[in-house]
């Protein structure tokens, strides 16, 4: 898994390409989250438009994600999600806790409201 | 290295059969979805039975490393994967100590109190999308899930067969 950040419109953007399923990869993007959350940031945004899979290690980096940024008053999206990884999503029922976003642009735009 | 329960591990017709052996990291679930997608390229299986099967593959090799070993990545993550006429069976062995079948088979991780736990999501996505899901517990050889996804109309196994 890579990542790489960018904190756009007070949204840290999370870009993750590979596979995230709780190596030690994964321990960037759970410090990224943090780090973030620390210095006042609420809004998170993973951008899966290049990520082939996630497993449900990799869902509770994400629900831990929204946990953490729910409890501080923020929010977390997901944009560019492929399909395998809507499977997922769907089959634990967690696409009805992410809002997820068809491009970054949208994603942005109501993360940012 | 076989695993030691090796006499049922690899029963069956090796002419159709796939072992893959990992070490106990979860880098080498990258390496297991590969074959994976191999496999279910052969069989020309449609895109929501092929998801279906790699995502299980992918969490009972999750389980395996996280639960039955430990991470520790000396210990061995077998996999078997048998490409029959009518079902695509796949063997996922680790020497772990298993679970309790009662609890986890009994969790309901969508549920309201569950669904924002970071964990225990793993052999429910299994049951969900395979058409059979079973355990060989407690062994001293450690654990076996068996995972079966029949194969319907539309998901022929040809390149398997030979016709």
């Amino acid at each position: 898994m890579k990542m790489t950040r960018e904190t756009l419109d007070g949204v840290l953007v999370l870009r993750l390409s590979g596979q995230l399923m709780g190596g030690p990869d994964a321990d960037a993007v759970r410090e990224a989250i943090q780090e973030a959350l620390r210095q006042g940031g609420r809004k998170i945004l993973f951008d899966l438009g290049e990520l082939t899979w996630v497993n449900s290690t990799g869902l509770g980096i994400l629900i831990s994600a929204h946990i953490n940024a729910s409890n501080l008053g923020g929010k977390v999206g997901l944009a560019r999600v492929s399909r395998r990884i809507e499977s997922i999503l769907a089959v634990t029922r967690l696409d009805t806790v992410f809002q997820a976003f068809a491009d970054e642009e949208t994603a942005l735009r109501a993360l940012a409201s | 290295m076989i695993p030691p329960d090796a006499d049922t591990f690899l029963a069956g017709d090796p002419g159709r059969s796939v072992l893959l052996t990992i070490p106990s990291r979860m880098e080498m679930l990258a390496v297991v979805d590969g074959l994976v997608q191999a496999i279910v390229s052969q069989l020309n299986l449609d895109e929501d039975t092929a998801i279906a099967v790699a995502t299980s593959v992918v969490e009972a090799g999750t389980n395996a490393i996280q639960h039955g070993h430990g991470h520790e990545e000396g210990r061995p993550v077998h996999f078997r994967f048998f490409l029959g006429d009518d079902a695509l069976e796949v063997w996922v062995h680790d020497t772990g100590p298993g679970f309790n079948p009662d609890a986890v088979l009994a969790a309901d991780p969508t549920g309201p109190e569950d669904i924002f736990k970071a964990r225990g999501r793993g052999i429910f996505i299994m049951r969900s999308l395979m058409d059979a899901v079973e355990f060989e517990l407690g062994t001293r050889a450690g654990t076996t899930v068996h995972l079966v996804k029949r194969l319907g109309p539309g998901n022929g196994s040809s390149a398997v067969a030979g016709t």
